[in-house]
């Protein structure tokens, strides 16, 4: 019986073809490209008064601790911040004193764009207080002069959650970090 | 012979040499390349945004910068900048050189045009939430602002989605020193 010869093709090194292959990672990089990140976005959460009001409630029943009512109000010459309906460096016999800011700016002259303006140390440092006497306390409600702009607003809340803070590997249930004191941000206008 | 002639002799055999010798013919290594692409493809799928919403911010807008390390959670982006408010694709509002939202569009501190193209959103995200079984809507919306947003426009424009039902709140930040 004769023995069938095996061709050519059998024997040879088959070469995979790459040339497809490669014509689609050369598509893929334009649009990883586009599709990446070039600035890594973080959310600031805030609750509108209404809400946080509701939510408060639920909490002060829960805890039984007087709230603390932490108001923070950024003038263009400074922060006014008010506790318990009292601010703080207000004359003595008056709860609130509209002409001075409790914390004074720290470059004063600045312009408004200037976002350093503000002396967030001297926040973070209050803040960091208030959280000592009332260790259970997460709520601050922040407001603002109509022209103050939105980057002041953004520095104040992170000196008020404060400034080592990381609130991405804390899980609910766990107890709060210790280097956060007011994360919970109540947004609201004409607080002052 | 002189090395002169031996020279020439051996220069005219390779010569020879070469012009019998068969062409081969020349093949492409594309695997090195192929190893360079499939590192930067893979680079890429590392640093591929993985956010739920996708944040494309207006020409001009510079977005405020934070130190906050809490992710985006999936909302409807509003888009402040310094000269419009970008709803849904769509120009709303124009915002004069000032910061100020055209009059024409506020009322007591409502946004009417920004108000309508909201309540529509709504109505149509809590009929998508509905038809999934859900039980509630959970009403969330990311404002994507300008460092230089004035107090009063973020003001209003948290008014506005306040009365088109929306519930929760977001501020988009870049963050500081992400690693």
């Amino acid at each position: 019986m004769a023995r069938r010869k095996k061709s050519n093709l059998d024997e040879g090194e088959v070469e995979a073809n790459l040339i497809p292959v490669m014509n689609v990672m050369f598509l893929l990089i334009p649009a990883l490209l586009l599709a990446m990140e070039v600035a890594r976005f973080a959310a600031v959460n805030v609750t509108p008064p209404k809400f946080a009001a509701q939510a408060d409630e639920k909490k002060e029943e829960k805890d039984k601790e007087k709230p603390l009512n932490l108001k923070v109000f950024i003038m263009e010459d400074g922060y006014r911040v008010s506790a318990s309906g009292q601010q703080e460096g207000a004359d003595a016999g008056k709860s609130a004193d509209s002409n001075k800011p409790t914390i004074p700016l720290a470059k004063p002259g600045a312009p408004l764009d200037d976002y350093d303006r503000y002396d967030y140390a001297a926040l973070e440092a209050k803040a960091a207080e208030y959280k000592s006497l009332f260790k259970h306390e997460t709520l601050v409600t922040i407001s603002a002069e109509n022209s103050i702009p939105m980057q002041a607003l953004i520095n104040t809340m992170d000196a008020m959650r404060g400034s080592d803070c990381k609130l991405l590997l804390w899980k609910q249930g766990e107890a709060e970090p210790p280097e956060c004191y007011f994360y919970h941000a109540i947004v609201e206008a004409g607080a002052g | 012979m002189t090395p002169e002639e031996l020279y020439q002799a051996k220069k005219a055999a390779k010569k020879a040499a070469r012009r019998n010798k068969v062409e081969e013919e020349g093949k492409l290594n594309i695997t090195s390349l192929m190893d360079i692409v499939s590192i930067i493809v893979v680079y890429l799928l590392k640093s591929y945004g993985s956010d739920p919403v996708l944040i494309m911010p207006t020409a001009g807008q510079k977005i405020p910068m934070s130190k906050a390390d809490s992710p985006i959670q999936d909302g409807i982006p509003v888009y402040i900048s310094k000269r419009s408010i970008t709803f849904n694709n769509k120009k709303i509002v124009q915002i004069d050189e000032n910061g100020e939202i055209d009059p024409a569009a506020l009322q007591a501190h409502l946004i009417g045009p920004l108000y309508d193209a909201m309540a529509e959103e709504a109505d149509k995200a809590k009929q998508m939430a509905a038809n999934q079984g859900k039980e509630e809507w959970s009403g969330r919306i990311i404002l994507v602002g300008d460092q230089n947003l004035k107090f009063s426009t973020l003001v209003d424009v948290m008014y506005t989605a306040g009365r088109a039902e929306f519930r929760e709140y977001a501020f988009c930040v870049i963050q500081k020193n992400a690693g």
